[in-house]
């Protein structure tokens, strides 16, 4: 049986897993479907109940990863085909093509300064956050090294004026480009790094253990929900704390996406969506904790901002929670006990009305607020499927990863040799995913040792 | 020193990154004036394949002893270049690296000729420190196999059968006479759609660490005194009476957790009607065993009364000022509320909470307990339910948030949903293993998100219900992640610690403790005359024990005070009343100086900066002496509390530059001159800001 492993997912619980079987002594193969390893931690403002930032404790481990001799990292990989014989498990993996040549590009930046054609980041696009064609990840990326969108090759962003626009070759048809002004860029600062006819490639692996560290994403509300997508300052908590992050569209400013307006008054509903014909069924129990935590920063950048938080259980569950909910009423955050029921905006001043049932009175309540920002809870990540399919393991009814046993054999799935932790498990914060993933590891390399 | 020192100085181009706005020929040229500087040398690309050879064919052909790299930062490239020189043969403790694109030209693009100055002078800072730099290596501790869990409880059961199955011995310590911890007091498990007896789940446990033979149990016993470390851990355990003595390699601590007695608390401990649940719980195992399941009727065996209408209270004694929730209250108030209707379903139950905290899975849970009729009551937090007793009957007054009303419920039996606290062994365990506790009487992790299962100290895991209150699954996950981690050094059967630790030269030592009790790690031991030393593998290199060593005894490797001095002078040598002198810390501050740059954020190019591993690392005396020397101003970066990559290091330099300020405005120095920032890795645009004011302020702009 071979030693080595396959982490699918390089978010932090995939970064820890892969940490702990290398200074265990065994090679992993750390694979990410994106650009960049980190996940949605890298993503993040503050973490709670601390309000550490976030990517100050995560990009430590992910240079100690990129370091590490015993961990390959294979990001923008999907995992394609899987067979298990005699116990081992043969991984066929596919390296989409970033078009450019990881070795050589050092991440200067020289090519996107030069990059024509601005698109909406996926992550931050709904609040103003625009990458160009050919971008980072994220300023900590690891592996540091750019990335082109394919829809930028063969004359495809034609009428958004993308430079080989006017191109009738198939990029993959050259070897070298005249026209891109990525390609020139970065030619001129001497490196070559971008290869616009660059092919997806399949690799192969064998491995003895695979880790399933595929993580979660922030549920997106249904068009209409309180206003969503149709009032302008109606944003989801993912999309806030991007508003928060230094690191995001506005520098860390917490203003309104469109008019720029600095909010003056901020309002969370809590359980967005849930418990409705098409919302989640389930409390996804990091919310709450998000919620003080966005209202803490936010006074923090400007204590003279009003927040409230429209709330009906609160979850204080874990270590250090319930002080943290406390700090979050010392300064200053309003909690209504609430079932908000209506949000309607004013045309000229794009304010929001929430119209709620105030449950501790009884009576039927209204507050105006600038930005209205939904906490809209933890869904499965939604290459679940097809990733299920590809390893013979089971889902549960909700989408997230079934463990075989979770109470006597926690971790494992129907598949013997295969593991899941974090996220992919179901709702869950940073801290459970670093023990899930420690065990998982444990697991992982204990196989095959009897 | 009487070695021929031979400074080799490679400064990048980064293609036109760097030298688009730095004068790197001009960088050059004045680097080879440099004392002790052979060679100098411009590199297009200095981390490409083809440079990294070329250099390495120079520090050959040159004789290079020393290297200083000027180029991108040393966060994302110092790795490659110490493992360049080191293939050239050189000790990679020999190199220097001097960041000029994130410090200079990506920040000052309008700017080149202040830019090209500020990249000579930061060039002269390394080469400066370069001279001063010593041989240094990684230090390493053996670890032997044998591990010691502190708990027989699930956890640390669970950690035992993982240490064993690699062919480590584990030793289990449990006072109690058997195996189980607080599960042996638990009915049923539930989760998900899965129901089991507790007593089952315990057995199955038990019998598989009975059977293994690389894991010894001792009951009925108690830690006498635990001294050592690492790999050199020395147990004396007494086993009924009897000593033990146990070498030990790491240890993980499972000491699980007590219910909190509610006294006087709703009538508890005058009315024999009124229980914790753990109390049900047993009275649950009672009627499971005595009816079985089915519809049956049941009696309180203390009160000996037929029992129709129960009344279960949540946040008993949690969520106010002195405790928070209890984390697992709810979940198992439905469980058991479930298990009673599941004896008789014609008892009235009711569930009095203040929130319903009950998530993902629990869910199901908590349809099922109200399809069994179960009715939940929510009460405000600032206005408990009421016991009172009437012609001996209890009763309790609630008053519904929901429905705004309040109403009497007769009960038989009350049920109090209490909270829980570390067990009553753990202060003593914290003596033995010089660990910390939080307020509610739990164990404190080394990062509530980032070292869950570990403590500071290398070697010591920790896992269960001592960490704070959590189901069985997680506690079973806890339970394997810490053998994990106290695995690791025993497969690799030693510890490795990087060469920038701390060195102490007993000469002036005065024995005042001062490094023993402040090093975070526990890395400084003294002996029976009170003499301290550092077990280097266990080091962690932020050198707040050198900075504040009152004789001055303490050198960092790497990081020593000549080191740093010399880079305060090399910055500070020309024009200083226009200078910054600035520390900032490796871990944020850097990130944050890095961000900057990153997305080229433009500031002012006052500053001279010097990394350190640690804010805690900045010794009084260099900002003094920067004063001294005519600097305009001190700048010292840390990270943002309550990040410190070094736990509480930050927290030191705080309270140090504090004292700094008390002896600047002695010396007749304007102390307003001194600033101190916090910077998170993600906040460049704070960085900038900072030398943007601090400029302004100064007047130097």
């Amino acid at each position: 049986m071979p030693e080595e492993i396959l982490i699918i997912g390089g978010g932090i619980a995939g970064i820890n897993a892969a940490l702990n079987i290398a200074d265990y002594g065994c090679k992993v193969y750390l694979v990410d479907d994106t650009a960049s390893i980190g996940g949605m931690m890298a993503r993040l403002d503050k973490t709670f109940p601390t309000n550490d930032c976030s990517i100050c404790i995560e990009s430590p481990l992910m240079y100690e990863v990129d370091n590490h001799p015993k961990i390959e990292i294979l990001t923008n990989t999907e995992v394609r085909r899987v067979n298990k014989s005699n116990g081992t498990f043969t991984v066929r993996l596919l390296k989409k093509a970033k078009f450019i040549d990881e070795e050589k590009c050092t991440g200067c930046g020289a090519c996107m300064e030069v990059c024509p054609v601005s698109v909406p980041d996926e992550l931050d696009g709904k609040i103003g956050g625009m990458r160009k064609l050919i971008s980072m990840p994220f300023p900590q990326a690891v592996p540091n090294v750019s990335v082109i969108d394919p829809r930028c090759r063969y004359g495809k962003m034609r009428d958004q004026g993308a430079c080989v626009g006017g191109c009738v070759v198939d990029c993959s048809q050259c070897r070298e480009c005249p026209i891109a002004l990525c390609v020139k860029a970065c030619k001129e600062e001497g490196k070559d790094a971008v290869l616009l006819w660059q092919s997806d490639k399949p690799m192969d692996i064998e491995v003895k253990s695979i880790i399933v560290a595929t993580g979660i994403r922030s549920a997106e509300p249904d068009t209409g929900l309180y206003g969503y997508d149709i009032y302008d300052n109606v944003i989801t908590n993912t999309q806030f704390e991007r508003l928060m992050n230094a690191g995001g569209p506005t520098a860390g400013q917490i203003i309104r996406p469109l008019d720029k307006k600095h909010a003056e008054k901020i309002a969370w509903i809590q359980c967005a969506g849930r418990g409705l014909a098409k919302g989640l069924p389930y409390c996804s129990k990091v919310c709450c904790m998000i919620a003080a935590k966005q209202t803490i920063i936010t006074k923090e950048h400007d204590a003279s901002v009003d927040t409230l938080i429209f709330y009906n259980d609160l979850k204080a569950y874990g270590k250090g929670f319930w002080d943290f909910y406390q700090k979050a009423i010392e300064n200053g955050v309003k909690y209504i006990r609430a079932r908000p029921y209506d949000v309607f905006e004013d045309p000229e001043t794009k304010n929001l009305t929430v119209r709620y049932e105030n449950l501790d009175t009884g009576e039927i309540e209204e507050e105006e607020v600038e930005i209205l920002v939904l906490s809209t809870g933890l869904i499965p990540s939604d290459r679940n499927k097809r990733l299920a399919k590809i390893l013979k393991i089971e889902l549960d009814n909700l989408g997230f990863f079934k463990e075989k046993d979770p109470l006597l054999t926690p971790l494992e799935t129907n598949v013997e040799g295969i593991y899941v932790c974090g996220g992919a498990t179901g709702p869950i914060d940073i801290s459970e995913s670093v023990v899930q993933a420690s065990a998982a590891s444990m697991k992982a390399v204990l196989r095959g040792t009897e | 020193m009487n070695e021929d020192i031979r400074v080799g100085v490679f400064v990048c181009d980064c293609g036109s990154n760097i030298a688009g706005f730095v004068n790197v020929p001009e960088v050059v040229e004045y680097s080879k004036g440099l004392k002790n500087v052979v060679f100098a040398y411009e590199g297009k690309w200095s981390c490409s394949v083809d440079a990294l050879a070329s250099m390495q064919e120079s520090i050959k052909e040159h004789n290079l002893n020393r290297v200083v790299i000027a180029s991108c930062t040393p966060r994302t490239h110092e790795p490659v270049f110490k493992k360049t020189v080191k293939e050239a043969g050189l000790n990679p403790y020999l190199l220097e690296f001097v960041s000029i694109r994130e410090q200079v030209s990506w920040v000052h693009m309008k700017e080149p000729e202040a830019a090209t100055e500020k990249a000579k002078d930061l060039v002269k800072m390394g080469v400066a420190k370069a001279i001063l730099l010593e041989e240094g290596e990684e230090i390493r501790l053996p670890v032997g196999t044998d591990c010691m869990i502190i708990g027989g409880g699930m956890a640390g059961m669970t950690a035992a059968l993982n240490i064993a199955e690699q062919g480590f011995k584990a030793y289990i310590v449990e006072k109690q006479p058997q195996l189980g911890g607080i599960l042996n007091r638990v009915s049923n498990v539930s989760h998900n759609h899965i129901n089991m007896p507790a007593a089952e789940i315990v057995k199955a446990k038990t019998d598989l660490v009975k059977a293994n033979p690389n894991i010894t149990v001792y009951t009925s016993t108690d830690i006498e005194s635990v001294d050592g470390y690492i790999g050199n851990y020395k147990f004396v355990l007494n086993t009924n009476g009897e000593t033990v003595n146990l070498d030990i390699s790491t240890v993980i601590v499972a000491t699980g957790m007590r219910e909190i007695e509610p006294e006087g608390m709703f009538q508890y401990g005058n009315d024999p009607r009124v229980i914790t649940q753990l109390q049900l719980e047993g009275l649950i195992k009672v009627w499971n065993a005595e009816c079985g399941i089915g519809k049956s009727e049941i009696q309180n065996p203390k009160s000996k009364i037929q029992i129709q209408n129960v009344v279960i209270i949540n946040c008993v004694g949690s969520k106010n000022e002195e405790r928070g929730c209890c984390s697992i209250g709810c979940p198992i108030s439905v469980k058991n509320a479930l298990a009673i209707k599941k004896i008789n379903e014609d008892i009235n139950v009711h569930i009095l909470y203040r929130d319903l905290s009950m998530v993902k899975d629990e869910q199901i849970h908590l349809q099922a307990a109200k399809a069994a009729g179960i009715k939940f009551v929510r009460f405000p937090g600032d206005r408990y339910p009421e016991v009172t007793k009437e012609d001996g009957r209890l009763s309790v007054d609630v008053y519904d948030l929901l429905l705004g009303s309040e109403y009497k419920l007769p009960s038989d039996l009350l049920v109090l949903t209490v909270g829980f606290t570390g067990d009553e062994t753990i202060d003593a365990i914290r003596g033995h293993l010089k660990v910390s506790t939080n307020k509610e009487g739990f164990f404190q992790e080394r990062h509530i998100k980032l070292g869950p299962l570990d403590f500071p100290s290398d070697g010591v895991a920790l896992c269960g219900c001592a960490k704070n209150p959590k189901t069985l699954k997680e506690t079973q996950e806890e339970g394997i992640g810490a053998a994990m981690r106290a695995s690791i050094p025993m497969k690799n059967g030693y510890i490795e610690a990087e060469g920038i630790v701390a060195d102490i030269d007993l000469t002036n030592c005065n024995n005042c403790g001062i490094c023993y009790k402040r090093c975070p790690y526990g890395a400084i031991k003294v002996d029976e005359n009170e003499e301290p030393s550092v077990i280097k593998a266990l080091c962690k290199g932020c050198g707040l024990c050198a900075a504040d060593c009152p004789k001055e005894c303490i050198t960092i490797v790497h990081y020593s005070d000549e080191q740093l001095l010399a880079q305060v002078e090399a910055a500070l040598e020309e024009n200083p009343e226009k200078k910054i002198l600035g520390f900032v810390c490796h871990w944020c501050a850097l990130g944050g100086v890095d961000m900057a740059g990153v997305s080229r954020l433009q500031y002012p190019p006052n500053a001279r900066l010097i990394r350190v591993m640690c804010s805690a690392r900045v010794p009084i005396k260099l900002i003094e002496r920067a004063f001294e020397l005519g600097a305009a101003g001190v700048l010292v970066v840390g990270c943002e509390f309550p990040t410190c990559h070094y736990i509480t290091g930050n927290y030191a330099c705080e309270t140090r530059i504090k004292r700094a300020r008390r002896k600047l405005a002695k010396k007749g120095y304007n102390t307003d001159n001194l600033w101190l920032a916090w910077c998170s890795a993600a906040d460049g645009p704070k960085f900038a800001n900072t030398m943007r004011d601090m400029v302004k302020q100064l007047g130097i702009g």
